[in-house]
């Protein structure tokens, strides 16, 4: 590069989590069965009609709130129409003219510095029916088609993969924040599209526009956007800038590349036009005021507040807001008294390393903030010792037993000052000599006494006071 | 003992004092239903064993009817006339359908249309020709021909029908009978065929208008599959009915019905435009003042264009789940395209092909602004003048076309742009508004009857309906059944 | 000439229609008319600020549906009209790329 800089800008599609579909009463959930989520519509039978989702509208218009996008005064829908064998309407349903936002705004983190990411729209649309390719036939399952999909438009403000990656992580993330959606690449639930030019370093004007559809990981994404600018860079290197054509591409995953599919001029010619079934459906001032109260706090937001407010550290921080569940059980720990920096050392230390190795989810994980607390409030008060806390940690999750079943009265250590103080002056009273020998020097006594107080308290005693207690008795 | 000739009030009356039984009316109306589809042609499917439903209070109970073949009928073939769908069996009831089978009406068969509701003729059915009942050698105009054909010669006292255009309101003038499409939405499409989905509309053709507002009484209300309809259960039409109309004002569009306005009319356009003038008159002495009123002929002119625009367009889209894939019959073809072709060429009649080929010409990326955006504002235009006069008047009287029903060997269902085509295509108002609007028969040119139309504001279903009552009483033409004429 | 027989074979192909000479014909002979009827509708003039009328019931209020599902349709009755299937999919030649 140097003397180009490239412009990205990307369409993120992302499946919404509701009960039913957007425009169907069929279930919206992932089925191994084929065609076992289908109602009328979905599979266009003739003389059906769509009918909106209410949840669907709300998570969308919260989405839209969350970018700082403007939203309609009165929602409706268009059909885009073309023929595809997984689109059985002959025509899909989405939001040209008036999505439910535009022109937002939002600043993400690429490594450490702040980022202002331009929003075109967004907008709400339904997947299409699922295809599986063999040897002569392909099958059409229509379990998919209906699915409440989220389409976000960007701005072409991306300069480099990284920014590009950063952005869709952080979407991905605000989607499971906000509940809108689980966001997961691995079952195919967000798909982005990526458009990719460069130009001279000090040039105004964009160039050619390359684009990319139906990407399904974000490490694909910046292969893709990789492979594109060098492919670009290489053909501006030669003279050879014209063969750049605005056309759509698809990423190959095997080779690394990016292989035509069609140029601009073969582009379909959608035909939009508004969705007569659907009428205007007016967004009143109420409704909004409603949905942006069930905005949670974003991560950002959260990151400061537990670097500011908690005082954790940045590092600590950070590893905490990636997960919309590590932050929840973070503050769900706090909330219930457990010390700031207590819990985030047993989410980083213990329980994230332990669900990396089990490869379990947060929320499948035994220990709930509640069952942790039996063991952080023993901490607390002393009367078990960290390594008596680790082991209980250890065991309660081995055994999927609550803590305190291991804490009992045989086992917690003696924090009773007073019990202390009369176990010591026992055992100072029968070992005068070595009291003298102690003052006279032989100041490593001092571990014989604290070794005679555990062995007169089978151990339990507490190290820490027990030292406290002596010296003031000693010294 | 013939009954089928009867009113659904009269029919009602019979059953319920056991004069006559369902099974009585079922078989009569079958055996009609089988000489009126030697005569006219009029049905896709007679029903082998209609269910018969006893006889309870409801006016509908026992009562046979015919359903228009673009409605879904569950396990009975639903084809739209089209040969798409030619084997077409649905899984589902259309609403309309099912609320008159909770009413306990019987139907009886599924009558012809054209194609998918996309023609004025009754010519383009895949099953070939519907014809008028009153002259077999005359068209019934569509697209709700079967409908209009059976309920005319007697088949049954209500068939229900679909109207984009005028397809209730034209064919029940030309057959002599009552046809209502009432406000948009106050009857679910869900299961019609779609032709073009913001100007269809569900309705009934009947003989009597009191019988039309029983049938839509039946068959309205808010459904939560179609989130165009409403909730129009504080409406009882029927019982509304009370045929005082004393101080009701209505207008006709005096441009288009005076004929001043027309150069060299032929005899058979004048006796229609005086039948519509004596009309006017008997209304005027119910007490009814009608003005006649100029609209802006550039306005008016457009009308039918606005429709070929809009219709066309929709159906474009409406029909692209026709391929062959998921049902209907599988066309031929090396891959998936050619095979989804092959279904489309094969199965769609020249006629709506060429309805087609409009729309997809009219919403190009370089066209649409300029035809259909443009089409979808004069559509505004036209709608905003009619709420303006409805703020003075109860309604809009006019005549339905121009004469009497062509005959089917001279065809006129090509786009022409002749002077009387807004008076021939007018009732498309009633669709652009989604306004309730009636056709009545009121008298007869060469032993053919011809019709009347009143259409009102969106939601007065009741004065529009109580209007066309009181003017049916002052006339003789209340339930009457075709005489077929040879001429 | 504005319409051309080509045009309208490209109009009817991009609805997946394929039309006779025959057909091709009548689309072509009224085209010219269609397109005369069609600028009356351009004759009415500052029509620029008007918005377009896209539904048929203006001020329409209604309800979204709320989320609750309903039973898929059993399999029998999703394929009793298919032509091809294979299991519980309906089966279409090999869709490439």
């Amino acid at each position: 590069m140097g003397k180009y800089k490239a412009v990205i800008g990307l369409e993120m599609h992302c499946e919404l989590t509701s009960n039913t579909k957007v425009f169907s009463s069929a279930e919206n959930s992932y089925n191994d069965t084929p065609n076992a989520n289908v109602r009328p519509v979905d599979m266009a039978f003739p003389g059906t009609l769509p009918v909106v989702n209410v949840e669907c509208i709300r998570k969308a218009l919260l989405m839209s709130m969350v970018l700082n996008c403007t939203q309609p005064e009165y929602m409706y829908f268009d059909r885009k129409n073309y023929y595809y064998p997984d689109l059985p309407k002959g025509y899909q349903i989405t939001q040209m003219h008036a999505p439910v936002g535009v022109n937002g705004k939002i600043t993400i983190d690429v490594n450490g510095k702040d980022k202002k990411v331009l929003i075109h729209d967004i907008h709400l649309e339904e997947d299409s029916a699922s295809l599986d390719h063999y040897r002569d036939i392909s099958l059409i399952d229509y379990n998919r088609a209906g699915v409440p999909l989220l389409e976000l438009v960007t701005e072409p403000c991306f300069y480099s993969a990284e920014e590009a990656v950063a952005f869709l992580e952080y979407m991905r993330r605000i989607y499971q924040y906000c509940g809108v959606s689980e966001a997961d690449t691995k079952k195919g639930q967000i798909r982005c599209d990526v458009n990719v030019s460069i130009m001279n370093e000090d040039a105004t004007e964009l160039g050619t526009k390359v684009e990319m559809k139906n990407i399904n990981s974000f490490a694909n994404v910046y292969d893709a956007i990789n492979y594109e600018i060098k492919r670009q860079t290489e053909l501006k290197d030669a003279g050879r800038y014209d063969e750049v054509e605005q056309e759509t591409r698809r990423f190959d995953e095997e080779t690394g590349t990016t292989i035509r599919m069609r140029s601009k001029v073969d582009a379909i010619d959608y035909k939009y036009f508004v969705e007569p079934n659907i009428p205007k459906y007016k967004i009143t001032k109420e409704w909004l005021e409603k949905i942006k109260k069930d905005i949670p706090m974003l991560p950002r937001e959260r990151k400061e507040y537990y670097i500011n407010k908690l005082g954790l550290s940045e590092y600590d921080a950070n590893i905490i807001i990636k997960e919309k569940d590590y932050a929840d059980y973070f503050e769900e720990c706090v909330d219930i008294g457990i010390n700031p920096k207590t819990a985030a050392n047993y989410l980083i230390v213990q329980i994230i390393a332990y669900l990396n190795k089990e490869g379990i989810a947060l929320k499948d994980f035994y220990l709930t903030p509640k069952l942790l607390y039996q063991i952080t409030s023993e901490l607390d008060k002393s009367t078990i010792s960290s390594k008596q806390a680790k082991e209980i940690f250890n065991k309660a999750i081995m055994e999927g037993k609550e803590p305190k079943t291991y804490i009992t009265s045989e086992n917690v250590q003696i924090s009773d000052t007073d019990a202390l103080n009369s176990i010591i002056d026992n055992i100072l009273a029968n070992n005068e000599s070595q009291i003298e020998a102690y003052h006279n020097g032989k100041t490593n006594l001092f571990d014989y006494f604290v070794g005679q107080v555990m062995k007169e308290t089978k151990g339990k005693a507490n190290p820490t006071i027990v030292k406290d207690i002596l010296r003031k008795k000693l010294d | 003992m013939m009954y089928m000739n009867k009113t659904i009030e009269e029919l009602h009356d019979l059953l319920i004092n056991d004069k006559v039984t369902p099974e009585e009316l079922v078989d009569e109306s079958l055996k009609l239903s089988k000489e009126v589809q030697d005569k006219c042609n009029a049905f896709v499917t007679i029903i082998d064993k209609p269910k018969i439903m006893p006889v309870s209070e409801n006016m509908l109970s026992g009562i046979p009817f015919g359903i228009k073949d673009n409605y879904s009928t569950e396990g009975i073939l639903s084809t739209g006339s089209s040969n798409t769908l030619k084997d077409y069996v649905p899984f589902y009831t259309a609403t309309a359908v099912q609320n008159l089978e909770k009413c306990g009406a019987i139907a009886i068969n599924k009558t012809a249309l054209d194609e998918f509701g996309m023609g004025g003729t009754g010519t383009t059915c895949h099953t070939g020709t519907v014809r008028n009942p009153w002259n077999l050698k005359r068209m019934c105009a569509g697209s709700s021909s079967g409908s209009a054909a059976a309920v005319a010669a007697g088949v049954y006292p209500f068939a229900l029908g679909s109207d984009t255009g005028d397809s209730i309101r034209k064919p029940a003038a030309y057959c002599g009978i009552v046809g209502y499409k009432p406000t948009y939405g106050m009857i679910s499409r869900y299961g019609l065929f779609p032709f073009a989905s913001s100007l269809d509309h569900c309705g009934c053709l009947t003989r009597s208008v009191k019988d039309a507002a029983i049938v839509v009484d039946a068959m309205k209300g808010i459904d939560k599959n179609d989130q165009t309809s409403w909730d129009s259960s504080n409406m009882h039409l029927y019982e509304s009915i009370d045929g005082k109309v004393k101080g009701k004002k209505l207008f006709y569009i005096k441009n288009v019905v005076d004929l001043d306005y027309y150069q060299n009319p032929t005899d058979e356009f004048v006796s229609h435009i005086n039948n519509f003038h004596k009309t006017i008159e008997i209304l005027e002495k119910c007490g009814v003042t009608v003005e006649g009123i100029e609209i802006d002929r550039n306005l008016l002119n457009a009308i039918p264009s606005v429709y070929v625009c809009l219709s066309c367009a929709e159906a474009t889209s409406n029909m692209s789940n026709l391929t062959g894939i998921i049902f209907g019959p599988r066309g031929n073809g090396e891959n998936i395209n050619e095979m989804m072709k092959d279904h489309r060429t094969k199965g769609f009649s020249p006629l709506i092909k060429r309805r087609f080929v409009i729309g997809s010409y009219i919403l190009q990326k370089e066209n649409q602004e300029k035809y259909f955006v443009n089409a979808q504002r004069v559509r505004r235009l036209i709608v905003d003048k009619m709420k303006e006069l409805f703020k003075t008047y109860d309604g809009l009287i006019m005549p339905v076309g121009t004469g009497i029903a062509p005959f089917l060997d001279n065809p006129k269902d090509s786009v022409s742009n002749d002077d009387v085509s807004v008076l021939e295509e007018h009732l498309q108002i009633g669709n652009f508004g989604g306004f309730p609007s009636i056709t009545i028969p009121d008298g007869f040119i060469d032993d053919m009857p011809v019709g009347i139309n009143i259409t009102g504001n969106c939601y007065d279903d009741i004065n529009v309906l109580n209007i066309a009552y009181a003017l049916e009483r002052e006339m003789p033409y209340k339930n009457q059944i075709a005489k077929e004429v040879e001429k | 000439m504005k319409f051309t027989k080509e045009l309208v074979d490209n109009l009817a192909d991009k609805l997946l229609i394929g039309l006779t000479e025959e057909e091709n014909k009548l689309v072509l002979d009224e085209f010219d008319i269609i397109d005369q009827n069609m600028e009356l509708i351009t004759k009415i003039p500052d029509i620029d600020d008007v918005e377009p009328m896209t539904h048929t019931l203006d001020d329409f209020e209604y309800e979204l549906r709320s989320d609750e599902k309903e039973e898929s349709i059993p399999i029998e009755k999703l394929l009793q009209n298919c032509k091809s299937h294979e299991g519980r999919e309906i089966e279409v030649p090999k869709i490439v790329g």
